[in-house]
């Protein structure tokens, strides 16, 4: 299980990542992240919907409304051009990240 | 799944009630929701699958802080409270406290005054001193020299809370520092209870000399009236010099009247 605060930098790229191949809504991005990491990693719903608001207020996501049929109403998010460029640069940030970190990492 | 609501709740009760947080409690609710009927599918208990959900809700800090920008807009962030400005603003109010709480004390020992002078002159015992017209006129110029510093203290005391008003738009404290102002009202508390103790008591006796004295001699009430003014005059006092280093720490706490909520209401 990895800590929350490893992670925190990269959680709004998971999101993006959840939402690259179409709209998907809170529950179901949270499920997958989890299924994804081998139940590693489990984002708090805190989490989760603070990355909401920050992603949506930054443009990177924007959200609407979808009733289902039995009369719930659900808060779906799709990604923007904006935010796939963002995501672009998250992975491109990450990979310097895990070269420089890799540097220091040795196994004793 | 009460559960569930009902802590949802419980964390949104601090939360000002706008439209953007409404519509995220509904959205928290619906996942949580969600992941509960998962659980229970999966064949969980009841207490598992509630223990789950709230184990995974997280820190509902971190969603205020996120908020919190969103709410205020392109405002600036609340300042922080850096220690000293802190114990200046609680000294302050201590001696706001004490400058109001004495006035008010000056504005009722004046006409306590008036009254034993008055009355001593009407019996007699001023005989040779002054004259019963010369009491009275010297009584309400007393009342009057005492009611002017009284006011003095009033705007005085005005002035220096003036200097902190800045802080009813909001501050945020530090973590330290609330420990820190936590310690010092729980040393405080005793002091507090002691003399809002005092300050009953001496409203509950304050009438004891009126009345026994009107058994002894029904001419003398007079002086028991100047007792109970003297002794509510001092409960007075102990009640508002008390409450107002009690008034600091409810506010820098943000307890009671000044939670957030009552913040967003002014």
């Amino acid at each position: 299980m990895i800590s929350s605060d490893v992670i925190r930098g990269y959680n709004d790229t998971l999101i993006l990542y959840m939402l690259l191949d179409g709209e998907s809504y809170g529950y179901e991005i949270s499920k997958n992240i989890r299924k994804l990491s081998d139940e590693k990693y489990i984002m708090k719903e805190t989490t989760l919907y603070s990355a909401f608001t920050r992603l949506e207020k930054n443009g990177y996501i924007d959200s609407f409304f979808l009733d289902e049929t039995f009369g719930k109403r659900r808060t779906y998010y799709r990604i923007t051009p904006l935010g796939l460029a963002y995501y672009r640069e998250k992975c491109e940030e990450w990979k310097v990240t895990q070269e420089v970190v890799n540097k220091f990492i040795k196994e004793l | 799944m009460d559960t569930i609501t009902g802590y949802l709740n419980n964390m949104f009760a601090s939360l000002p009630r706008t439209e953007q947080t409404y519509k995220l409690k509904q959205d928290l609710l619906l996942s949580m929701e969600d992941k509960y009927y998962e659980l229970k599918q999966d064949g969980k208990s009841e207490n598992e699958a509630v223990g789950i959900v709230i184990s995974e809700f997280g820190n509902i800090d971190e969603l205020i802080e996120e908020l919190g920008i969103a709410v205020e807009g392109t405002d600036s962030p609340l300042p922080q409270l850096a220690p000293e400005d802190t114990w200046s603003y609680m000294a302050a109010k201590k001696r706001a406290g004490f400058m109001v709480g004495l006035g008010v004390m000056l504005c009722i020992v004046g006409p306590a005054l008036l009254i034993l002078l008055s009355t001593l002159a009407e019996y007699g015992f001023l005989q040779g001193v002054i004259s019963e017209d010369t009491a009275g006129i010297l009584g309400v110029v007393i009342l009057l020299v005492l009611v002017a510093p009284a006011v003095g203290l009033f705007i005085y005391s005005g002035t220096v809370s003036e200097k902190y008003k800045y802080l009813q738009k909001g501050f945020t404290l530090p973590h330290f520092l609330r420990t820190e102002i936590e310690q010092r009202s729980r040393a405080f508390t005793p002091t507090y209870t002691l003399s809002l103790t005092m300050g009953v008591c001496l409203c509950v006796l304050s009438p004891v000399p009126v009345i026994t004295w009107s058994m002894i001699n029904d001419d003398a009430t007079a002086y028991g009236v100047v007792i109970l003014l003297a002794l509510v005059a001092l409960a007075v006092f102990l009640f508002i010099y008390y409450g107002s280093i009690k008034d600091s720490f409810k506010f820098l706490l943000k307890e009671e009247e000044y939670t957030y909520n009552a913040f967003r209401a002014q």
